[in-house]
């Protein structure tokens, strides 16, 4: 390590192009995640289509977000249930 | 022998990727290999100047592609290296005439009569990056140690392996003073990031604007640093991959020599 690398360090000097990796690394982060406007919404259509064959569940208050912080990102998918849809509701679960 | 067809792209635009594709074509026809260098950014065109051949112009790029001229019209060879040609972009079409069938075509046949033909791409990632990429069998990515040039430098070898090709790396505008106290990226700090193979390092020059500005090749300057580093760029690609890739450093005085061997315990 160069003197003035050492002395900046010992200053506890943040050196310039730490700062830059970092902004650069996480920018390259939230580029990969970043998704077309309408994902979500066909996300959404087609989670909603899966779930109501076993849930009955209030299609309006359906909420889909996607939570990003600095360590990791989440999808997160809230519904509420009415109720569950059994085999002897005459509704049938149609095979895998 | 079929000749190979190598893109030269960065993304961003200002990094350096014509200066770069005009002198690794020099430097290879320099070595022997009969090069030709295509401006692939039609409606501004810009290879011509950088090479000096403004003036010669008759037939460019898209009267080859609409069968106006043959490729040996159009081709202009270069005033003071043989077997260096240019086939220019056009000044006044639109860019989307050419598309990428049309730039596999010329290729194949660019191919037949040259060792090597580099593409100098237009930045972004719009038409004419799509025509660069779709006739390359291997690609160079430049990019200056700046977080805007590596963010799209990033964007761009994601591009390029969707195509399957694996870039390498050309760090441009080094500034090894700045490296050092810590105010610029390092290579390694910009290979780190990308992580793909390096092919070079090129440190900030002032005899590039020089070369520029009297449309010569950079090569045939006199120690000129950047021309130097260019040249071992050209033997890398031509029959040399192992060349090691030199670091660009400072010029140190005794003092500060004697001063970095005590402190390189760290």
């Amino acid at each position: 390590m160069k003197f003035n690398t050492l002395l900046k360090k010992l200053m506890n000097k943040n050196e310039s192009k730490d700062i830059a990796k970092k902004r650069l690394k996480f920018a390259l982060l939230t580029d990969k995640l970043e998704i077309k406007a309408d994902t979500l919404a066909d996300l959404q259509r087609d989670l909603v289509e899966v779930i109501s064959r076993y849930f009955e569940i209030d299609r309006d208050s359906i909420q889909i977000d996607i939570k990003r912080s600095e360590e990791s990102s989440a999808l997160i998918f809230n519904t509420p249930i009415i109720s569950a849809i059994s085999a002897r509701s005459g509704r049938e679960i149609p095979a895998a | 022998m079929d000749g190979k067809v190598i893109v030269v792209t960065s993304g961003k635009g200002g990094v350096g990727k014509t200066t770069i594709t005009a002198s690794i074509g020099a430097a290879l026809a320099v070595q022997g290999k009969r090069v030709a260098i295509v401006d692939m950014d039609i409606g501004l065109r810009n290879l011509d100047v950088v090479m000096g051949l403004e003036n010669r112009i008759v037939f460019n790029i898209v009267d080859i592609i609409q069968g106006k001229c043959k490729i040996k019209q159009a081709a202009i060879k270069d005033r003071r290296i043989d077997n260096l040609f240019l086939i220019p972009a056009s000044q006044s079409d639109d860019k989307d005439v050419i598309k990428p069938e049309n730039m596999v075509w010329l290729t194949n046949k660019l191919r037949k009569e040259f060792d090597i033909t580099l593409l100098d791409c237009p930045a972004g990632i719009e038409q004419g990056f799509k025509n660069s990429i779709a006739a390359a069998d291997e690609a160079l990515v430049v990019c200056t140690p700046e977080v805007s040039a590596v963010r799209d430098a990033d964007r761009i070898i994601g591009l390029l392996y969707a195509q399957s090709i694996t870039p390498k790396l050309i760090v441009n505008r080094i500034v090894p003073k700045m490296v050092e106290n810590g105010d610029m990226l390092s290579h390694e700090d910009v290979v780190d990031v990308l992580s793909i193979d390096l092919i070079g390092l090129i440190e900030m020059d002032e005899k590039v604007v020089v070369a520029t500005n009297t449309g010569t090749p950079l090569i045939l300057q006199e120690d000129s640093k950047a021309g130097m580093a260019l040249q071992r760029i050209a033997m890398r690609l031509d029959g040399h991959p192992d060349l090691p890739v030199e670091n660009p450093m400072i010029q140190k005085s005794f003092w500060k020599k004697l001063g970095s061997k005590f402190s390189r315990k760290n």
